[in-house]
């Protein structure tokens, strides 16, 4: 009843095996540089977006909204493509000598999840109560110190289980870098399929990838917050 | 009870899917329905792109759909298809039959079956004016193709040091040329001359004569679809004897077609590739 014969050695053995390994260590890569530098931008784009100060507030809010709104594909599409028309010749030259595909998926994953994360802390930290601020500020705490000593660190705690969504979905999302040329999982799969007219078996590979990197993800930040952030607040 | 529900219409879906493209008479069926689908590309000028005025696509590859269409007597529709999505279209039974710059190859024959080659081009690379005079001025360097060409891996073949990027479609590799990304973008010199033909600046770009490959072409459609592919053969092979097959090459390639000309190096016979039956 089946034509298809499925033959999954062309993926567990030998030189596509190898590809899809490379696929997966630049998968790795793109997601761990973009989940650090995403979580960083995140915070201080939060903690700007509480400011009382006017212009900072704007800056934010207007960075949120254009980078939420706005697909990450054309993101992607505007780092790698449109930055050159807006950059000088000798910046242009220097990174088309470096391996900017990479770096140029990294800064639109960065960004684009920046503002999701953003607003995740955001909520976070508006769930603790603003009294806390006061006394902070009361005893001496500058604004920024009240938030690193005594509000960011509750609110991060709450903010876990959104923060993992976001984790979970850079790491997916850094599938879209196969369109500017950049050899992650899914441009790998797509590439033995190519070679080899296994699809099945390639997708089924990268798709086990994600699944793998999901759960792996997903139990770290759980582990984490068990293991060191719920001691650190006196939790259960 | 649910789950067995659930598997069972699982098994009857697959079935009636692999049902649809195990009993394939599509010439007969296109004959019944009236309607005959092609795969065409529509960003690849010359052969399938968008006409700016009609919105229409139209190219090589459509002129040979039509006609095809014409000789049975049906109406002919299109549907856009890119290198990486055409065979499974294909497969899938979404379309009729693949015309969009096809290389014939072995391994893509185990997947489906050939007409004879009904356009026969080579590979060859788009660099900037003067950079590139052999092959070997490009070792090392950044090549931009689309994925799932036969391009991509002619020149991992002839190019072993150099890094290939691919991109979707081959406008977003000639961009990156344009920005100085990739060094040389690589293809089928066909599609490469249409390219340049559109290209705004177009004097600062040139095809060496560099030839990494043959690329003949043929139409595609599904493994044992036999009265179809007779069918398409003895059509094709007509237009040439009428000269219709070299009219439709002058429309897009000749002396008055497109911006870039190119000598009609070929005749559409019935000869087999070497490793045909």
């Amino acid at each position: 009843m089946f034509s298809y014969q499925f033959d999954w050695s062309v993926v567990t053995s030998g030189q596509y095996f190898e590809w899809l390994v490379s696929g997966l260590k630049i998968t790795l890569e793109l997601s761990v540089w973009s989940i650090i530098f995403s979580f960083l931008l995140g915070l201080i784009i939060a903690v700007m977006r509480m400011s009382n100060v006017r212009p900072i507030l704007w800056f934010s809010h207007a960075y949120l909204e254009f980078f939420r709104n706005t697909p990450l594909l054309v993101q992607i599409f505007f780092w790698y493509f449109g930055s050159y028309q807006i950059l000088p010749k000798a910046i242009n030259d220097w990174l088309n000598s470096v391996n900017f595909e990479f770096a140029a998926a990294v800064i639109a994953l960065t960004i684009y999840t920046s503002a999701f994360i953003a607003e995740d802390i955001r909520s976070g930290v508006r769930s603790i109560p603003k009294e806390q601020m006061e006394a902070a500020r009361s005893s001496g705490f500058s604004y920024l110190r009240s938030m690193r000593y005594i509000i960011l660190p509750q609110a991060v705690r709450l903010t876990i289980p959104p923060l993992i969504n976001q984790f979970l979905n850079v790491t997916k999302n850094s599938s879209l870098a196969m369109t500017i040329g950049v050899a992650e999982i899914t441009y790998q799969a797509r590439q033995v399929e190519s070679y080899t007219f296994k699809g099945f078996e390639s997708f089924t590979a990268a798709t086990l990838v994600y699944l793998g990197l999901s759960l792996v993800i997903a139990g770290l930040m759980t582990l984490y917050n068990r293991r060191v952030l719920s001691p650190m607040m006196g939790g259960k | 009870m649910k789950r067995t529900a659930v598997l069972v219409l699982a098994v009857l879906f697959v079935a009636a899917l692999c049902g649809a493209a195990a009993a394939a008479d599509t010439l007969a069926d296109a004959k019944k329905k009236g309607v005959f689908v092609c795969g065409v590309k529509d960003s690849t000028p010359g052969f399938g792109y968008i006409d700016e005025k009609s919105r229409d696509i139209v190219g090589y590859d459509v002129d040979f759909c039509q006609a095809i269409a014409k000789k049975m007597g049906v109406k002919l529709e299109l549907k856009s298809v890119t290198s990486a999505s055409r065979i499974p279209q294909l497969i899938a039974g979404n379309i009729d039959m693949i015309a969009a710059t096809m290389t014939k190859t072995a391994d893509r024959a185990k997947q489906i079956d050939f007409s004879v080659t009904y356009f026969f081009t080579g590979q060859k690379f788009i660099t900037r004016k003067g950079e590139v005079k052999k092959l070997q001025d490009l070792a090392g360097k950044r090549i931009g193709t689309a994925k799932g060409s036969t391009s991509e891996q002619n020149v991992k073949k002839a190019l072993p040091t150099s890094t290939v990027l691919s991109f979707d479609d081959y406008p977003q590799a000639f961009l990156a040329l344009q920005q100085g990304k990739v060094a040389a973008v690589t293809t089928d010199e066909s599609i490469l001359a249409n390219i340049l033909a559109k290209a705004p600046d177009k004097t600062k770009y040139e095809i060496p004569n560099i030839q990494i490959s043959d690329e003949p072409y043929g139409l595609g459609m599904r493994k044992g679809d036999t009265n179809l592919v007779a069918f398409v053969n003895k059509t094709v092979l007509e237009m040439e004897k009428r000269g219709e097959a070299k009219k439709i090459f002058d429309k897009w390639f000749g002396p008055k077609g497109m911006a870039y000309h190119m000598a009609r190096t070929f005749k559409i016979t019935d000869k087999k590739e070497s490793w045909e039956k």
